[in-house]
């Protein structure tokens, strides 16, 4: 199947690294059945239906793959290899919305106090100050800075209600990387990804992955917190009418507090990343 | 869309599954709606989507004479005027943000939504109570045949049972489903509503099978 869109082109996640055994793994992306598996050497191999060998690389504890050629290496995350994060493979959460809108949900903080209420938000604590969204031209890259929300518990080593700040990334159509104030050191960035696997145009697997400065916490509570917020979000993503990503004004009504959401959908378009979206056209 | 059973009105929903204060999704011809009870007691019909983010407005929660959303707890007034951003506080939201609505009556127990701005009333129902809802994967024609009678010009479906007669009020939904809501007597018996809500779900099985067999 031809995929009429320049998104075909993206790596995207197929599996932790960590859980593929000899057995391999068989999962779907966009719309095609590909095989994950390991040949006699240990190289990790993705396969499609059809017999082809596709592009993989290894990195950020899950397997990248894609259907076409990526014109470039998976994007950079450099605090990956910084000494002293701890790295969390969180798993995954499969969830029937469009890849588009997941990644969506996770660059908006208005709807902490309602939905991740007395973790990541509460009411009346419920106001988005202003903050910077910019379209980096040199690196193709959507980015949202000066970030600030109050939360009772940011992370799982918070105690008490702080002012978060974050950083949001959007450097490839389904991923994006969150860096948020790091409680235990002051003056580094907790990361926090969101990679997402689309499956169909309307349904995806999404795999949090996590680089922390967290001494403290065991590996169980620090997966357990970001499932539970991301369980909690899946409640949103499977509610929202139309399934798939409206891209062009009209359908839905922005805010201030939505100039990421606004930008993304706009880098989107510009960029015919369209897997997931709905076009007024269409 | 006129239902041929209850004219231009559809009954959606029984009074008693809407406390005050609540929210619940229910289904008309024309589409999802959320159907929900301001603390005062009153009861508007929104189209089931935020005009914010798209998401289900049956999922929200009210407080006071306004119906929030669970994604950002934007604020709807019973006329569908927004009223609230919760992450802009100080804003007065523009006239523009608004949810579409539907005209609703409430009478004699059941909830109506009427499909255009009708200037006729629901049909009454004449001393019957509601006493509970059900829905079946079954066209109208279907649950009339299974009782063997067409729906009276007030969308009521009438059968023997024993000594009993037990009464439906029927409304089509897409796909060839239907809501039934079954009626009593107001002064029957706790035997007599235990029998008429098995006999409806006996009559329900019954449509389905019709149903599926084509035979309507």
């Amino acid at each position: 199947m031809m995929i009429p869109n320049a998104m075909v082109d993206e790596w995207y996640p197929v599996g932790l690294f960590s859980q593929l055994d000899v057995s391999g793994r068989k999962t779907a992306l966009m719309g095609e059945p590909v095989e994950v598996g390991r040949d006699a050497e240990g190289t990790v191999r993705v396969t499609s239906a059809d017999g082809r060998m596709l592009p993989v690389c290894v990195r950020y504890g899950h397997i990248w793959t894609s259907l076409g050629e990526p014109r470039k290496p998976l994007f950079a995350i450099p605090e990956a290899d910084q000494l002293g994060r701890r790295l969390v493979d969180v798993g995954v959460v499969r969830v029937r919305c469009s890849p588009l809108r997941a990644v969506e949900n996770f660059l908006d903080i208005a709807h902490f106090p309602f939905v991740h209420t007395d973790i990541l938000g509460a009411e009346p604590h419920t106001e988005v100050q202003n903050y910077k969204v910019d379209i980096r031209e040199d690196e193709d890259e959507v980015w949202a800075t000066q970030v600030k929300f109050y939360q009772p518990q940011a992370a799982k080593s918070a105690s008490g209600g702080v002012t978060t700040e974050y950083m949001y990334r959007v450097p490839a159509p389904t991923c994006s990387i969150l860096y948020k104030t790091c409680p235990p050191r002051p003056g580094e960035w907790d990361v926090i990804t969101l990679f997402v696997q689309p499956l169909a145009e309307d349904l995806c697997d999404v795999w949090p992955w996590m680089a922390l400065f967290d001494d403290e916490t065991s590996m169980t509570d620090l997966i357990h917190f970001q499932q539970t917020i991301f369980v909690q979000d899946r409640s949103i993503l499977e509610n929202q009418i139309p399934r798939l990503l409206p891209l062009d004004p009209g359908m839905e009504i922005p805010t201030r507090a939505d100039l990421t959401s606004v930008a993304y959908r706009r880098w989107l378009k510009r960029h015919g990343y369209t897997y997931g979206a709905q076009l007024v056209a269409q | 869309m006129k239902s041929r059973t209850t004219g231009s009105w559809t009954p959606v929903a029984l009074s008693a599954d809407l406390p005050v204060g609540t929210v619940i999704p229910a289904r008309t011809p024309t589409g999802p709606i959320a159907l929900w009870r301001s603390q005062s007691g009153g009861v508007s019909a929104f189209a089931d989507r935020c005009p914010h983010r798209g998401m289900r407005l049956s999922h929200g929660f009210v407080r006071g004479e306004a119906l929030s959303c669970i994604y950002h707890g934007w604020s709807y007034a019973q006329a569908g005027n927004c009223v609230r951003i919760p992450a802009h506080p100080g804003l007065t939201p523009p006239e523009a943000i608004r949810v579409a609505t539907r005209q609703v009556e409430e009478g004699d127990g059941i909830i109506w939504i009427a499909a255009d701005q009708s200037a006729t009333r629901p049909p009454r129902l004449d001393g019957l109570a509601p006493l509970r809802s059900l829905t079946a994967c079954a066209g109208i024609a279907a649950i009339e045949a299974a009782a063997g009678t067409d729906a009276s010009p007030g969308g009521i479906v009438g059968f023997a049972n024993n000594s009993q007669t037990i009464r439906m009020l029927v409304a089509s939904l897409e796909d060839e489903q239907a809501l039934i809501h079954v009626l009593v007597e107001g002064d029957a018996s706790p035997p007599e509503r235990i029998a008429a809500s098995r006999a409806a779900e006996a009559l329900r099985r019954m449509a389905e099978h019709i149903q599926r067999k084509g035979i309507a």
